[in-house]
């Protein structure tokens, strides 16, 4: 877009050209191929927290106390010093190794009190309102008593707070309690922020909470999808309990008040009656098969062989990950009990199911295997919009993908030979999204670096440790190569056996990146921090 | 001059000294050119609004395949039963039957 790459002619250009249409945040960007962060400082004095991550923002830096009981929020600024001579162009001053030199302590907020704690991978940021959403948790009961609700072979915590916090001065504003109840945490994968709506699935109970974040700081109840879909079907049910069998009736009477919605829910169970959802679910695929056919014996023969020969797997299937596709829309996936707790590795082995869900109409829209060839296609096509556009936060949405970036796309291309099963499975793999899994910053924009994915990349997990800087290059001349990013001591780590993980925390728009290395929680020891930065 | 837009600077005085501004007194004998439509077949209802399609086209494209998939299938021998009438009359190029 620019004709020269040196940064001063950029901007005289930008003063005197205007970008083609729709692309002025793509030509904003191209800034980042001159400022990159090329000096490194190894091996900062830091305190013993762990630093979980930046805001989209780039307001605040997330991190948490060793014990897990204690959010510290900082503020990212810069490195400013001042120095006697004209020419500064000495090294930098020993403050610099400082941590503090970078970032300024805003708060610390004890969020887990006894015997709980901060579930580090979970956290959501809102941020019109700057409001943060952490979880708290007791400890992981495996063996646990299952009630009349609850799914059998699913763990159990005693207690789950979800914290509203506003991030500006450490306010908690809200909190919402699930008791005996299991909700996956790791990389958000139980919950979605989208807007100020928050989906939380609770997995023992089969039940898919909607919250709305309110801008007074308050989280609402909209609605809970599974047992029931309408908020008024358990008005109905409970108005028609005199058509219920006579020994439902009689534990009827006998409770004087009900406290709550689970003990209810137990009466339905004992008469048989499917949930909501399941049923919504059922009568969907039946009356896709239905249709298949046009003679009513080969509707049978149909139904038959793809209905009723599967309907206790049909019936077994529970809700594992929800995302939302926009206000009204939620993509649903299904899979058995064996896929809660199992490693990622062996999710592709495990049959799963996609299913679209409007919670107006409450029907379901579509439903695919999740080796369907028609889901994949959408994926291919469509992938952003599988990321729902949020208007809070518009620089989201520039996160390459394989939908907006000719080079993500070719490399898709590159690994899809011919779509056969194992590819099919491995690519829906990734639905339904996490939310807030992807770093916004500009130096992962694949039109802009070329660099190796399976060591850094936008999804912010820990990877392992290599010795050697990660390289990243730019697209537009071949091979120029622009900043290094090494994790660890300069020098390379002196133990060559211990395997290190490694993780990068890039500030969303600033050249200014953390990188952390430390030993896997078997080894624990002081993690080595480097700070990245344009000097 | 006694225009409309007043006694405004400009560089030179005796630009625009030949300009005669419209006087609705003494209407001007040119027309500026108009176009008018020649057949209504393309004008729109009077009561059409357009808006932007709330769905997304990722949803709408599950919809449309939910349609595709939830539309009852014509038994074989419906099919062979069709009114004569249930087919467009094509605007003939050339006559068909010609000798």
């Amino acid at each position: 877009m620019f004709r020269s790459s040196n940064v001063a002619a950029r901007i005289f250009e930008r003063q005197i050209r205007t970008p083609a249409p729709g692309t002025s945040v793509h030509r904003a960007r191209l800034f980042y191929e001159n400022m990159v962060p090329s000096h490194t400082i190894y091996d900062v004095e830091c305190p013993d927290y762990s630093f979980r991550k930046f805001t989209e923002d780039g307001r605040y830096l997330i991190s948490f106390s060793r014990n897990n009981q204690d959010l510290i929020v900082y503020r990212p600024r810069w490195l400013s010093f001042c120095c006697k001579e004209e020419n500064c162009m000495h090294d930098l001053p020993q403050k610099a190794k400082k941590f503090e030199s970078f970032f300024t302590e805003l708060y610390t907020v004890s969020l887990a009190s006894g015997n709980e704690q901060i579930c580090k991978d979970c956290f959501l940021y809102l941020e019109s309102n700057q409001f943060g959403v952490f979880v708290t948790s007791t400890a992981l009961l495996h063996d646990a008593p299952s009630s009349g609700e609850a799914v059998p072979g699913i763990p159990s915590i005693d207690k789950i707070t979800f914290h509203l916090l506003r991030l500006e001065d450490g306010d908690v504003l809200d909190k919402k309690v699930f008791h005996n109840d299991f909700i996956t945490f790791n990389h958000n994968v139980g919950v979605f922020l989208y807007d100020d709506l928050l989906a939380i699935v609770s997995l023992r109970f089969q039940t898919i909470h909607i919250l709305q974040i309110r801008d007074s700081g308050n989280l609402v109840d909209v609605r809970a999808i599974g047992t029931f879909c309408r908020e008024d079907d358990e008005l109905f049910l409970n108005s028609n309990a005199q058509y219920m069998p006579v020994s439902d009736q009689s534990q009827l009477h006998s409770e004087n008040h009900v406290e709550t919605c689970a003990h209810q829910n137990q009466l339905y169970q004992n008469s048989s009656f499917l949930s909501g959802i399941k049923q919504r679910l059922l009568s969907f695929i039946f009356r896709a098969i239905w249709n298949e056919e046009s003679d009513d014996a080969q509707r049978v023969q149909s139904l038959k062989k793809k209905f009723y020969f599967h309907f206790q797997d049909y019936v077994d299937l529970i809700i594992l990950k929800v995302q939302f596709l926009d206000r009204h829309h939620l993509l649903m996936k299904f899979g058995s009990v064996d896929g809660v707790l199992s490693v990622s590795r062996n999710a592709d082995q495990q049959p799963a199911f996609f299913a679209v869900y409007n919670m107006e109409t409450t029907e379901i829209v579509a439903f695919y295997q999740n080796s369907a060839e028609e889901l994949y296609l959408f994926f291919e096509m469509f992938c952003d919009h599988f990321h729902p556009h949020s208007k809070n936060s518009p620089h989201m949405n520039f996160i390459s993908s394989h939908s907006n970036n000719i080079h993500a796309f070719e490399q898709l291309r590159g690994i899809k030979k011919k779509p056969n099963f194992q590819f099919l499975k491995k690519m829906l793999g990734s639905l339904p999204f996490s939310c807030q899994s992807q770093n916004p910053s500009p130096y992962f924009d694949q039109s802009l670096f070329r660099y190796d994915e399976k060591l850094i990349s936008a999804t912010d997990r820990p990877r392992p440790s290599t010795d050697h800087p990660i390289k990243f290059t730019t697209r537009r001349e071949q091979y120029a190569h622009k900043f290094k990013i090494k994790s660890g001591p300069e020098a390379g780590s002196t133990d060559g056996r211990a395997k290190k993980i490694s993780s990068f925390l890039f500030h969303p728009f600033l050249p200014l990146t953390l990188s952390i290395q430390q030993t896997p929680i078997s080894q624990p020891s002081q993690p080595s921090i480097n700070i990245h930065f344009r000097k | 001059m006694g225009s409309i837009l007043g006694d405004l600077p400009s560089f030179d005085p005796h630009n625009f000294s030949h300009f005669r501004p419209s006087d609705p007194s003494n209407p001007s004998k040119m027309t500026p050119t108009t176009y008018h439509p020649t057949h209504s077949r393309t004008i729109p209802p009077p009561d059409q609004v357009i808006t932007t399609e709330s769905k997304n086209i990722l949803i709408r494209n599950f919809y449309r395949r939910a349609e595709e998939k939830m539309r009852p299938k014509r038994a074989a021998s419906e099919f062979l039963a069709q009114e004569p009438g249930c087919k467009q009359p094509r605007a003939s190029m050339t006559t068909s039957d010609t000798p």
